[in-house]
Formats: structure tokens, sequence, C-alpha cells
């Protein structure tokens, strides 16, 4: 056909007609690069995110944190590289003089290039906070989803993308991409490394990065979860954003810079462009945003420890509060309605508050947040619970309680009267893996007991920790894995070597131990109780011996 | 007058791409002739607005282009073909066409229409929707012609725009330039004369930076006789003016 003879009724078929900027964001939307790559991002998303978020328990904190410290590391790279890959296109594919042609403005065309990666990238990241929600939705028994995690990690994706589109339209090269998905891994790892050993001691800047350390498991469940660090880094990540975003207006003669070098090309920034308004619009945006990541960067300075949230043994702070953001709101406890059971069944439903214990049965408590464990630690104190029921300090209620108080971690222990064996999700289920999502497995169960027995059997003046290698006596480990094997729970065994008393327990002792705990365990439970009941108080203050024991 | 060039200069360093061109061009296919490194194409960018002059006045349009306003409007009402045509592959014929129709800010409601009309004129409707990766050189030639196009430009600027094209595609495409300068300034920098003779109602030869001859094709055949090199009568006159411009 010639092109003279064109028939002109030989036209596109009529579509609805949209604006031209929503035309152009279509086009760039449909020929973006990020859905090519969607399948790969989402099985990242999947071995790593979700795994690593079913190992967790159900509680939303706990849930949300796999945000901020795996989620957003895959997509920040995919977005950093993906955004460079936009950004590069017209270096990359020599179209600079074409485009430079038409009267679109730079900025306005730069805006819709990077809009359709970014549409893109946080649709991919709101769909896998969706399937990362609703799974936790289905298991969670208590509270509702956070939602700083979700701004900060929008926050994040969106600085990335444009960290990264902005790399790609400077430097356009076929490096480029894969250079800033590196790049952006690399300042992830970095953030990730300093924010995880924060001091109290530290500069606080490391808190500016979004990834940090998995939080205590009962983060957020007995006090809510201070969103001051959430708001600075979104601040610090959303002024970064709308500064590279004012660069973008500047980019013609920062092209022009970039390419010559030299401060004498610095005129070409500002002679550049498509005209004075737009490039006042981007210098101001610039100026604005980089106040905005200045003050969060200096509000992030002033960040001290959250006594709420506690410090490790090692000294690692496991919350901040930014002074100029707190609001005392977030310092009140969250009321508290255990979830409970008794030695006859379970008595409570989550929410519905402590239940009134009549009879001898053992109680079992949990916060509602863990509710989906509260038969497993039932199961697994019970038994011991009966074996010393009636006895004096016997616990008559298990509660869980706040994994941190006075700002340090708090141990299992009992107290009160009557008394209530109390203990932390940190403490003995951190430990054992009650509340980890692990299955009920002996030894985490035989744990359990054994921090309540440890309790008990030391006595309120002179509680040890749990588990294996607690400072008992040699005569109460073997009534402790008496006690244990009579409940149909293994021992965790002797512990040989120097104890937390720094009494050296030899291998005879063990052996003699596990000798009398065997013989202790054999006798009826009737017995065991009364020789208990009648030497209590001396197995608690240590003058007790092995072979005292029938 | 649609492109008025006064003294105009361009340098690169210490190399004058452009000495010193003084032009005046209204309707019609403008032909520009130069060997390598003559300055065709920097003087091509310059009327593209993509390339500042370092001296000198330019209007087109009747606008200045150091203006970002009218500069704005210059490039609505402009075409323009690079040597080099960039162009994105994952991107179809008729997406190509409407992003650059959109860039130029066309209205909206017009922009199907005048795409598939662009896309016609070059004979590609038959390729569409085929994604850019998959057409030949000529085939993008072509799709760089439509996106010049698509806009009724009253400026048309084509650096080699039959380079790539078989022989017949060529024939169509001197029909469509000639059709093209019956209302708009069309300018055409090629090393193809005989491009030049069958379209051009008027051809200037560059020679370093300079104009060395500006006239009718049939001007430019008259210098070769007796004198040039070459198989036909154009290149006789275009290797004569150029020997004459170098001596």
């Amino acid at each position: 056909m010639s092109v003279l003879s064109v028939p002109p009724a030989r036209l596109a078929p009529s579509r609805l007609t949209l604006p031209r900027w929503a035309r152009a964001l279509g086009l760039e939307l449909k020929r973006n690069a990020v859905p090519y790559l969607l399948p790969l991002l989402a099985a990242v998303f999947y071995f790593d995110t979700i795994r690593t978020a079913d190992g967790t328990p159900p509680v939303w904190t706990v849930r949300a944190s796999v945000i901020d410290n795996d989620m957003l590391v895959e997509f920040s790279v995919f977005a950093a590289g993906l955004a460079a890959w936009a950004g590069s296109r017209e270096g990359r594919r020599k179209t600079l003089d074409l485009v430079a042609t038409t009267p679109r403005a730079v900025w306005a065309r730069l805006s819709v290039a990077l809009a359709g990666t970014l549409c893109w990238m946080l649709l991919a990241f709101i769909a896998g906070v969706a399937v990362l929600y609703i799974r936790t939705a289905l298991q969670a028994t208590w509270g509702g989803p956070p939602l700083w995690p979700v701004f900060v990690g929008v926050a994040e994706v969106t600085v990335v993308t444009v960290i990264g589109f902005t790399t790609g339209v400077l430097f356009p090269g076929r490096f480029t991409a894969p250079l800033a998905a590196i790049g952006v891994a690399a300042l992830n790892m970095i953030g990730f490394r300093e924010a995880l050993g924060l001091t109290a001691s530290s500069s606080t800047y490391a808190l500016l990065s979004p990834s940090r350390g998995a939080p205590l498991i009962d983060s957020g469940v007995f006090s809510p979860v201070a969103p001051d660090v959430s708001i600075v880094q979104v601040m610090f990540m959303g002024g970064i954003a709308v500064a590279l975003f004012g660069v973008l207006g500047l980019a013609p003669g920062l092209r022009q810079l970039a390419s010559a070098g030299g401060l004498g090309s610095l005129r070409a920034v500002f002679a550049d462009g498509d005209g004075w308004l737009p490039r006042a619009a981007a210098v101001i945006l610039v100026a604005c945003g980089g106040a905005a990541a200045a003050t969060a960067f200096t509000l992030a300075g002033t960040a001290q420890p959250d006594p709420l949230a506690g410090t490790t043994t090692g000294g690692t702070v496991l919350g901040w509060t930014i002074p100029a953001l707190h609001s005392a709101a977030s310092d009140q406890p969250l009321p508290v309605l255990h979830d409970c059971t008794s030695g006859s069944g379970r008595q409570g439903t989550a929410g519905s508050g402590f239940q009134a214990v009549s009879g001898a049965g053992f109680q079992a408590c949990v916060h509602p947040a863990f509710a989906f464990d509260l038969d497993a630690v039932a199961a697994a104190l019970d038994p011991v619970g009966a074996e010393i029921a009636g006895l004096p300090g016997a616990p008559v209620r298990a509660e869980q309680v706040a994994s941190t108080r006075g700002g340090v971690l708090a141990g299992s222990g009992i107290s009160g009267n009557p008394p209530v064996f109390t203990y932390t999700a940190e403490q003995v289920g951190n430990m054992y893996g009650a509340f980890q999502g692990d299955p009920d497995t002996a030894t985490s169960r035989a744990g359990f007991q054994q921090g309540l027995l440890n309790a008990f059997l030391t006595g309120p003046s002179r509680q040890a920790g749990p588990g294996p290698g607690g400072a008992l006596d040699a005569a109460q480990q073997a009534v402790e894995n008496g006690l244990m094997t009579a409940a149909g729970s293994p021992s965790l065994g002797t512990f040989t070597g120097m104890n937390m008393d720094g009494k050296v327990v030899t291998p005879a002792t063990a052996t003699a131990v596990s000798a009398a705990a065997r013989r202790f365990a054999a006798l009826p439970a009737s017995a065991r109780h009364a020789w208990l009941a009648a030497h209590l108080a001396a197995l608690r203050a240590g003058s007790i011996t092995l072979a005292q024991l029938p | 007058m649609n492109v008025t060039l006064a003294d105009i200069h361009r340098s690169f360093g210490k190399n004058n791409a452009v000495d010193g061109v003084d032009l005046q061009l209204g309707a019609g296919v403008f032909g520009l002739l130069g060997p390598n490194g003559a300055g065709k194409t920097s003087l091509l960018r310059m009327l593209a607005t993509v390339l500042p002059p370092s001296g000198g006045e330019i209007r087109l349009l009747e606008r200045d282009p150091r203006r970002p306003a009218a500069r704005r409007e210059i490039r609505r009402r402009l075409g323009y073909l690079p040597q080099n045509l960039g162009y994105y592959p994952s991107f179809t014929v008729v997406e190509f066409i409407e992003y650059f129709a959109l860039l130029k800010e066309m209205p909206s409601a017009a922009v199907p229409r005048a795409v598939a009309a662009a896309v016609e004129r070059v004979d590609l409707g038959a390729k569409a929707k085929a994604k850019l990766r998959t057409l030949s050189g000529g085939m993008l030639r072509r799709v760089g012609i439509a996106q010049a196009i698509v806009n009724d430009p009253e400026l048309l600027l084509l650096d080699e725009p039959t380079a790539g094209l078989d022989p017949e595609q060529r024939v169509q495409f001197r029909s469509l330039m000639r059709s093209l300068g019956e209302g708009a300034t069309v300018v055409v920098s090629t090393h193809l004369v005989e491009d030049v003779g069958a379209a051009c109602s008027e051809v200037a030869l560059m020679s370093a930076g300079k104009i060395v001859f500006r006239g009718t094709p049939d001007e430019l055949t008259a210098r070769g006789e007796g004198h040039g090199i070459g198989d036909a009568p154009l290149e006789r006159g275009y290797s004569a003016v150029l020997s004459a411009a170098r001596s």
C-alpha cells in the first residue's frame, strides 16, 4: 500500500478519553519491568517472609516485625533495581534527544515513568502485607494489625524506588540497576547490623533504619508499642524521597553536571529545564525534603531507651522513645484479660478475664494473645501442679506476665497469697519453644515444668531461673526429676559442671541424683506428697541429702 | 518564515561544528547535504531545540526557542527523527507512537486517530501491535518517521530518514515528504543525493560547519557539469561544490 493511499477510516478503535497523564501512566504500567519479576519476588517473599512469619507465634506485633526485618529487605532491593532500570531507560535506549524535542516537561515525563514503577512496587508490597496479615488474622487470638510497620514499609519502598530511579536518570547504564540493588541491600544490612546492637550508650542514628532485631515475643501485648521511632523513620525516608523527587526536576542540568563534571557545569543545573517555575518548585522540594530528613536525623539522635520495652542482659535496648514525639498514652499498660483453664478443663475464652477457681484444680492462664497455646500450657503445668497441690507455697495458678519489668527482662517465679506462678513468654516460652509455634515436644514441655518446680523447690526466698542447670542442690534436683518422671515427663537430666551458685556438680553426683530421682518417682503419689509435706522446709533450706530421700 | 537562522555558531570545545550559518526556510522540503562531520546533525539538533547555539539568533515558527514558553510551543509543532533512533523494545508500534503523541501534548481525544493515521502513513498497519524488538531496521526507521509526523508538525526535521529503507519504501517515503512539504517546513539531512533530487524543492550543502551552497537541486546539478565526479548528475554537482569549497 502506498503511503499516500491511506484509507483515513482505518483507525484505531475509539477508547475512553482519559487525561494525557493517565494514558501515559497506563503505558508505563503496561510496559513496566516489575510484572516480569513479580514471580521471582513472590517466591522470595514466600520462602523468606512467609516462612519466617510462620516460625513466629501469631502475635500481631511479632508477625508485623517480619515486615521490617525480612519483607522490606526483599522489596527494597527489587524496587531499587527495577526503578533504576526504568530511570535509566532514556539514557540506555538513547532516546534523550527524541524526548527532549517534546513539549512535555522533563519533570512531568520522568514523574509518570517513576509512578509506573512505584505503583507496581507499592501494589506488590501492599499485597504482600495483606497476605501476611490475613494469615495472621486467621491464627491470632487477640489484637489487630499494627499499621506503623506498614507505613514504614510504604515509606521505604517509596524512597528506594525514588533513589533507584534518580540514580538511573543521572547515571544511565546497563549496570546501574544491579548496582542500585546491591547498594540498597548493603544499606539494609549495615542498618540492620547497627540497629541490632544499639545500647543505651550508643549513638542512636541507626534507628533510622527500619531493620532491627526480632522484638520480644510479647511485644505490644502488655503495653502498646510507641510509634516514636516509626514516625522518625517515615519522616526521614519521606524527606529523602521528596528531596530526590525535586532533584528529578533539575534532571536535565544535573545530567550535564554528571557527564561533564566540575563546578563550572553547575550553572547548567539552573539554566536548563522547563522554565523558572518548575525549577523553583524543584529547589523548594529539595530544600523541604532535606529539612525533613535532617529533622528526623536530629530526632533519632535524641532517642532514649523505652523503660517499658526493656534491655537484654547484653545491654541491647529493646525499644526506644523519642522525647519530642513521645505520647504518655503509649506508656499506659494495656488491660490484661487472661484466658484461663482449670485442672478440670478450659474455663474461659479469649478476652473473658479470670475465672474463679473452685476446688483444688490448678489453673493455667495466658494472655489472650497467646490463647492458641493455652491448652499446651495447661497440659504441661497441670500434672506437676497436681503433684505439689496443697503443699506450702505450691502455686494454685500459673499466670503469664510481661517479659520486662522495670526496664529489664523479668524472670519466672512464685509469689503472692495464694501463691501464683508467674512466667513470661520471653523467659519460659522463648527458651523452650512453648510459644514459638513449635510442636509441644516433650523437651519444651519438660522445660516449662522445670521452670515451675525450680521456683517451688527453691522457695520464695531463693528462686532460681528456669531451665536445666538451675541452682538446685542435689536433693532438690532429685526431687524435681522424680516429680517430673511421676508427671509423665522425661527428666531433662542433671547438670554437671559449675552451677549458678558456683558449685561443681560431678558426674558421680549426677548419677546419684538420677538414682534418687528414680526411687522418689517410684513411690506412690500419696507417699511422695506426704514426704514433701513433711520435709519441704528442710528441702528448700538445703539441709536434705540424697541419702535422706525415700 | 518557519526557520530563521542568523550567524549561528555551535562549538564543542575547540571544534566549530556549525560556523556562521544563515538560513531562512518557509514551507517545502529542504535538503541538507554534506560529508560526515560537516555539521548537519548539529544544525538539525539546534533546530530541534535540544542543542542551544553557542552564538547567533534562531527563530523557529516565529518564536524564540530560548524562552521556555516559546520553546514549549515550538516543540508542540515540531517533528524530529534523529539519526540514531532510540526506542523501547517492549513497546508495540502503536504504543511507542502514542507515547510520543502524548509527550507532544496532543489533545487526548485526538491521539488514537492521529496514531492510527501515522501508522498507516508509514505503511506499518500490519505491524501495529508488534513489539519494537521484533521489527527490522527499516521498519524501526518507519516507526521513527511515524512518531515524528504523528502531531502533524509544522516543522519536521529528519536526520537520515531513508537509511535502512528498501528502494520501494524510499520511493514511498519521498512521496510522503513531498506531501508533508506542501504545508510544513521539512528539513531532511541525508547522504543520499537521489532523495534530495526526488523530494526537495531546495537544497543546501554544508562543509566544515558552513553552508557552501544553497539553491534548487537543478542548480546543484548544473554546478557539476563537466567538473564533479559521480554516477548521477546531482552527485557530480555535490562533489564539484565540495571540491570548490575545500580548495
